[in-house]
């Protein structure tokens, strides 16, 4: 099952190194939002800096839709789907290996937003132990999440508006903790920020769980 | 405490007025469905 | 009347049940208004707590059913199972938006304020987007089974996203208390009357609830049975085409 996992994860990520999409695409996306809130909101005021993590936070969930759709329109292509189901890997191992590589797109998407953050709202980073953790396990929640209702909504015409539909209440408690542990870090407080930590490791612990147990019917049949 | 009533009525009546409509929706609904169908194949239960 | 199913989805149990829904909203109203007393906390407002707890209990009954019926799907793959979970989806849609609106019509004069950031009432808005997902995945261009899987994953997927977010806005919320924003919470005088009237309308509402279910399931159920014999009808009209030549 890892084997197929990592064959999967590789065949996603290269061709995103190949057609440079999330690269030249989504990651100015992530930009663009944060450029957006220095707009609406009056940088020398202490508002933007107060709503830094979820500012940061609700730019990574806009990203992640995005990417989720990115990584299903892969396979929408003609026989594409049919030759994924025909080749015999394991229906986990394909839902571990599209997870893997939409957490670590994820991954390059959130060290963009945190050199943004800190050059354009000017915010010291602080509690990197914390900040790292709650990138990681965020990730992870976000990612199982996303390639579990990504496979929902593939194949479909209405799967642009679909997709955001499903997806953003589901990951309304990752946004909760992550907002919560990153302003604990970004404050001087860590401590406090652990208990949020655990919430999203349980959310990405049952999203991994579920979506590899439910992967292979939805493969089957989509 | 006449301005309580008109929430406690605008209360009531939305709760009212929203299942008496969506129970007419599903009745009509029910009924024109039920004229598509043979007699027998209309129940689950058949 | 040789037909042995009426044109509509009604039936002797539904007839009976929807009289005594009838019956019994007449008699809660009554209860509601006339019988009991205002409070003496609340004053008249206590009347509208006799219909909001009850649409809360209702909606999430309706999950719990929605819920239950996803997982028959996924194990059984019967249609039964998908056209209950639907059914138990947009009833319960409909309860979840009245217990919203309800909820924040009687915030208003309570507490100053339509909305409160809590963990109840955000985690019932949240519900009410995921219902809206539920309905809109049964409604993809899809091949049935296609889309009575899908869905079904998404159903039994609502109870854990609910729990999910409900403890996440409850840590939130109570781990950050503003000296202004303390406990919101209610104080009534407990009278015999007040408390019959309170399970009277949970009783009422299940009621309500069981037969807009057995309503819509049996729409539902005539759904795919009308799609199944506008099939029939196309197959037999292209076979008498070909027998004619």
């Amino acid at each position: 099952m890892l084997r197929d996992a990592l064959l999967v994860a590789g065949k996603d990520l290269r061709i995103e190194w190949r057609s440079r999409v999330a690269t030249n695409q989504i990651l100015p996306v992530a930009l663009m939002i944060l450029l957006l809130f220095g707009f609406a909101l009056d940088p020398d005021s202490p508002v933007l800096d107060r709503a830094t993590p979820g500012l940061f936070w609700v730019a990574v969930l806009v990203v992640a839709v995005l990417a989720v759709e990115r990584s299903f329109s892969l396979e929408a292509g003609d026989g594409v789907r049919d030759a994924l189901r025909l080749s015999g890997l394991d229906p986990a191992g394909v839902f571990l290996g599209k997870f893997l590589a939409l957490a670590a797109q994820l991954a390059a998407v959130q060290v963009v937003l945190i050199v943004g953050v800190v050059l354009l709202f000017g915010r010291d980073l602080a509690g990197l132990p914390l900040l790292v953790a709650t990138g990681l396990a965020a990730n992870a929640g976000i990612a199982a999440a996303g390639t579990l209702y990504g496979v929902l909504a593939a194949g479909l015409r209405v799967r642009e508006t679909l997709l955001p539909l499903l997806l953003l209440p589901v990951l309304a408690p990752v946004l909760i903790a992550a907002t919560r542990a990153m302003e604990h870090a970004l404050d001087g407080a860590p401590a406090d920020g652990w208990p949020w930590f655990n919430l999203l490791a349980v959310f990405a612990l049952t999203y991994t769980g579920f979506g590899t147990l439910a992967f292979g019917p939805l493969l089957e049949d989509s | 405490m006449s301005g309580d009533m008109t929430y406690i009525l605008a209360g009531w009546g939305i709760t009212l007025v929203a299942l008496a409509g969506y129970t007419t929706i599903l009745v009509l609904r029910g009924r024109r469905l039920s004229r598509q169908v043979p007699p027998e194949r209309r129940r689950w239960t058949s | 009347m040789t037909s042995p199913h009426p044109a509509s989805t009604a039936s002797p149990a539904t007839r009976v049940l929807g009289v005594v829904c009838l019956a019994g909203m007449a008699v809660l109203v009554f209860l509601a208004f006339v019988a009991s007393p205002k409070d003496a906390v609340q004053g008249d407002l206590v009347r509208l707590l006799y219909i909001h707890p009850a649409l809360a209990w209702t909606a999430y009954l309706a999950c719990f059913v929605a819920f239950g019926a996803s997982i028959q799907h996924l194990r059984r793959r019967t249609q039964g199972s998908d056209v209950l979970a639907h059914a138990a989806v947009e009833v319960g849609t409909v309860l979840t938006a009245l217990t919203l609106a309800t909820g924040s019509i009687w915030g208003r004069p309570t507490w100053g304020v339509y909305w409160v950031w809590d963990a109840r009432l955000t985690s019932t808005a949240m519900l009410f987007l995921l219902l809206l997902g539920y309905l809109a995945i049964q409604r993809i261009d899809a091949p049935p089974q296609v889309r009575s899987r899908r869905a079904a994953i998404v159903g039994v997927l609502l109870v854990p996203n609910v729990i999910l977010v409900h403890q996440s806005v409850e840590w939130w919320r109570t781990l950050h208390q503003d000296a202004t924003l303390a406990r919101r919470d209610f104080d009534f005088a407990t009278s015999d009357l007040f408390m019959f009237t309170l399970v009277f309308s949970v009783v009422v509402m299940t009621l309500v609830f069981v037969w807009l279910l057995m309503h819509r399931f049996r729409v539902g159920w005539l759904e795919l049975q009308a799609d199944e014999v506008w099939l029939d009808e196309a197959i037999d009209a292209r076979r008498a085409e070909g027998a004619v030549t």
